[in-house]
């Protein structure tokens, strides 16, 4: 009997070993090849493939976060052309806060796609929304599930994005969360010789640590600032904003208002006298008039700048300052100097609590850009909004505002300030003003109002308060959007 | 003799005439053309939207309003009045300074001219004047600063107080005043120097020889003669100064408070930071008329000698 040498078949799938080898080679290759494939087929897909497209970007001169926006932008060239296949490249026009919007305007009043992509203030969504000047940016969303992003909080969807108030309609996406905070001299902080004698004064240790400023009221911050206020050392205690420039006292003024339970108007009917000219207000305003006592000569005139300037040289032991500006604020020699806190709650016990203004900036995209151009900026924006973009956004002191990027373990060390911006950031600490059509107008008569009592123009806080909301309802009954002033109004002057 | 005659009785030839007026009218057109585009077109436009009530911000087209923007100015809206009056302190009291510095400054300056350095000395007068009004503005708000500016390091020096000239509402119009005045007087320098040029050398040798005293001199023989390039002087001056905002801007923006916000400082932000295209084109028309009404005064003043003569 012979064996024979064939094995006989088995029952089911058989393959001969040539094909099997040539079919695991095939295998091997598709998978190593397949991304190479993919991008080549996206390539393909995208209709600028192979096309060279100029974007340009109009941002704020002189502001850090704006300027990061810009300064990233070669990276989406990079990313672009590996991943769509179209080669871009960005100009860039600026113009400080106060010009932007005029910038802005006056180009797009004429359908100009001059400026491709533009940084707004948050508070201009309305003005910018209102003309048909900016896109709505719904559809652009629901088509494109990378930019149905989970924010970090409600208040940034109701600040960067929504217009009109409490409507689903969505015009911008945030370029740069920001909000208020409170920058200190650590070292001070812990100068042994500071607490003995603050302990001794106060009967209270110094407030040292970020808890400790979680749970401090502005009376109580009062005898810190009183403690470093020293005006024959050159030595102040804190600086906050009064200039009359474009929303910087105001801003700094709301705070004291909101957070003791004043408001500055009813957006559903408009009205505004009877709201904003309210005791509570007018106690707001004398809080932070008397609040100049701790601080250097000319504090009528500070804004960002200023801050930044009297803080690094070191005429200051704490400002109240942007968080956006930290990089500014915290310099090389500074470095491990300086303690990033939130700012101190107004009130007394339980009843005391913090609701600072909000800052920050979105991008927006002009409705007169063309398909390629539109098509260029969304592709931004979804790059934009990718994890490992926004992580080097804030690695360059930039603040993201979406969930993932704040949630994650390693972001409150990765700036000196990212913990009381995300502290601040939550719902009810902070909060956006108007986003009205009208808010420049209503800017400049509050801005004057508030500057002529700061600086001593005017020492009736209820009067001036009388004259800002006489002024603003009457900008809004103009264009229809709140009832005629009340007689009290005739008359009221600065 | 009489074909002399009857050639004289003839008219001129008409179509010399003709081509003369065509010439004219050619060379004049584009002049013309010039003006109605950039001048006559735009104002008729200005004053069309004053009677609309028109925001670019707004999405929404001109509403005809009458006389509504009028009304609302002429009853205060804005502070006008308030406004108006800080302008006209402002051009009253710079100019004036700016007429006695530059006409003291141009008598010294026109009798020193065998002074060596004297070029130079003028030149380095005149360079205020030239230098554009924002960097005027934005380098004298850094001089002023409380804390980093030059003038409070020196005011502390002398062991005087700090004073912070901008944000205080009693310095700072008074502070703006003195930079454009800084900025201008030279201009009143140059006219003046301009005045004493036209002045004849013999009457004022004359005017030497008799001995008369300087008052005399300067009232009789140079005011005399001088007066009418010094009144355009300033009414230059008076026109400028009325429409003064970059100064304004970079140095206070206006404030503090209103303190030093002029017509022209509103006007801007009416038409150009609130977009109120309407409202500030009645601005604009009531500014018209208030520029108008002066320029007319100091050309009746101008026109005086001929009327006189």
């Amino acid at each position: 009997m012979t064996r024979s040498i064939i094995r006989p078949a088995k029952p089911g799938l058989v393959l001969p070993r040539r094909r099997l080898l040539q079919g695991a080679a095939a295998f091997g290759a598709a998978t190593l090849g397949a991304p190479f494939v993919n991008r080549l087929q996206a390539q393909e897909a995208h209709p600028l493939a192979g096309q060279s497209i100029q974007m340009s970007i109009l941002g704020i001169a002189g502001w850090l976060p704006s300027s990061l926006g810009v300064q990233m932008s070669p990276l989406f060239a990079d990313y672009a052309k590996e991943q769509y296949g179209y080669d871009v490249s960005f100009t860039f026009a600026e113009a400080p806060f106060a010009d932007l919007f005029q910038k802005a305007a006056t180009s797009l009043a004429t359908r100009s796609q001059e400026y491709n992509i533009i940084i707004s203030d948050s508070q201009w969504l309305g003005a910018l929304a209102q003309p048909g000047w900016i896109v709505q940016l719904n559809d652009i969303i629901a088509q494109n599930p990378e930019l149905d992003i989970e924010w970090y909080s409600d208040i940034v969807v109701d600040t960067y994005m929504r217009y009109p108030d409490g409507s689903d309609q969505l015009w911008g996406l945030p370029q740069e969360g920001d909000t208020i905070a409170l920058f200190l001299r650590q070292d001070m902080l812990d100068d042994p010789a500071e607490q003995e004698a603050f302990q001794a004064a106060h009967g209270m240790p110094l407030p040292r640590t970020f808890e400790d400023y979680e749970n401090l009221t502005m009376a109580e911050f009062e005898k810190v600032a009183a403690h470093f206020n020293r005006p024959d050392q050159n030595l102040y205690g804190t600086a906050m904003q009064y200039s009359r420039v474009y929303d910087f006292v105001s801003c700094y003024l709301y705070p004291f208002m909101w957070s003791q339970g004043g408001d500055i108007w009813n957006p559903e009917t408009g009205e505004v006298v009877g709201i904003l000219n309210s005791d509570i207000n007018a106690r707001a305003m004398e809080q932070m008039r008397d609040w100049l006592r701790y601080q250097p000569p000319g504090a009528t005139n500070f804004g960002i700048a200023e801050i930044i300037d009297v803080f690094t040289q070191g005429r200051v032991f704490s400002s109240f300052q942007w968080a956006a500006v930290g990089l500014s604020m915290i310099t090389p020699e500074l470095e491990g100097k300086v303690l990033v806190a939130p700012p101190p709650k107004h009130g007394e016990g339980e009843a005391a609590r913090r609701v600072y203004t909000m800052g920050g900036q979105p991008w927006v995209l002009n409705a007169y850009n063309d398909d390629a151009h539109m098509r260029v900026a969304i592709d931004f924006l979804k790059w934009w909004y990718k994890p490992e973009t926004a992580l080097e956004f804030a690695r360059r002191g930039g603040n993201p505002a979406d969930a993932a990027t704040l949630n994650d373990p390693g972001f409150d060390a990765i700036n000196p300030w990212n913990r009381a911006y995300k502290y601040m950031l939550t719902e009810g600490r902070s909060r956006d003003f108007w986003h009205h059509p009208k808010y420049a107008e209503m800017l400049a008569v509050q801005q004057e109002g508030f500057s002529a009592f700061m600086t001593g123009q005017s020492d009736d806080a209820m009067g001036v308060l009388d004259y800002i909301a006489c002024a603003q309802q009457q900008i809004l009954a103009d264009v229809g959007d709140a009832p005629e002033v009340p007689s009290m109004c005739y008359g009221t002057s600065l | 003799m009489a074909a002399l005659a009857d050639t004289a009785a003839l008219p001129p030839p008409r179509r010399r005439a003709d081509s003369h007026r065509g010439l004219v009218f050619v060379l004049l057109a584009p002049v013309l053309a010039f003006f109605v585009v950039f001048n006559t077109i735009p104002l008729l436009w200005l004053l069309g939207l004053s009677f609309h009530s028109f925001s670019l911000t707004s999405g929404q087209p001109p509403e005809f309003v009458g006389f509504r923007n009028y009304v609302q100015l002429w009853m205060g809206r804005n502070n006008f009045w308030g406004d108006l009056q800080r302008t006209f302190t402002f051009v009253g009291v710079g100019v004036t300074i700016q007429t006695l510095l530059g006409v003291g400054l141009g008598l010294l300056f026109w009798g020193s001219r065998t002074m060596p350095g004297r070029r130079l000395a003028l030149t380095l007068l005149f360079a205020p004047m030239v230098l554009t009004p924002v960097a005027t503005g934005t380098f004298f708000r850094f001089i002023y600063d409380p804390n980093f500016g030059a003038l409070n390091q020196i005011l502390l020096g002398l062991g005087l107080p700090m004073v912070d000239f901008l944000g205080n509402p009693r310095t700072a119009f008074w502070a703006v005043l003195a930079v454009d005045c800084w900025m201008w007087t030279p201009f009143m320098i140059l006219m003046t120097l301009a005045a004493l040029g036209s002045v004849p050398r013999a009457e004022l040798e004359a005017a030497e020889i008799d001995r008369l005293p300087f008052r005399k001199r300067f009232t009789l023989v140079i005011l005399h003669h001088g007066k009418f390039i010094l009144m355009l002087g300033i009414l230059l001056r008076t026109i400028d100064s009325f429409k003064t905002l970059d100064l304004i801007i970079p140095m206070t923006k206006g404030g503090p408070g209103q303190q030093t916000r002029l017509v022209a400082v509103e006007l801007n932000k009416q038409a150009f930071e609130s977009f109120n295209m309407g409202f500030s084109s009645a601005y604009a028309v009531y500014l018209l008329l208030v520029s108008i009404a002066m320029t007319s005064i100091f050309i009746f003043v101008l026109n005086l000698r001929r009327r006189r003569g």
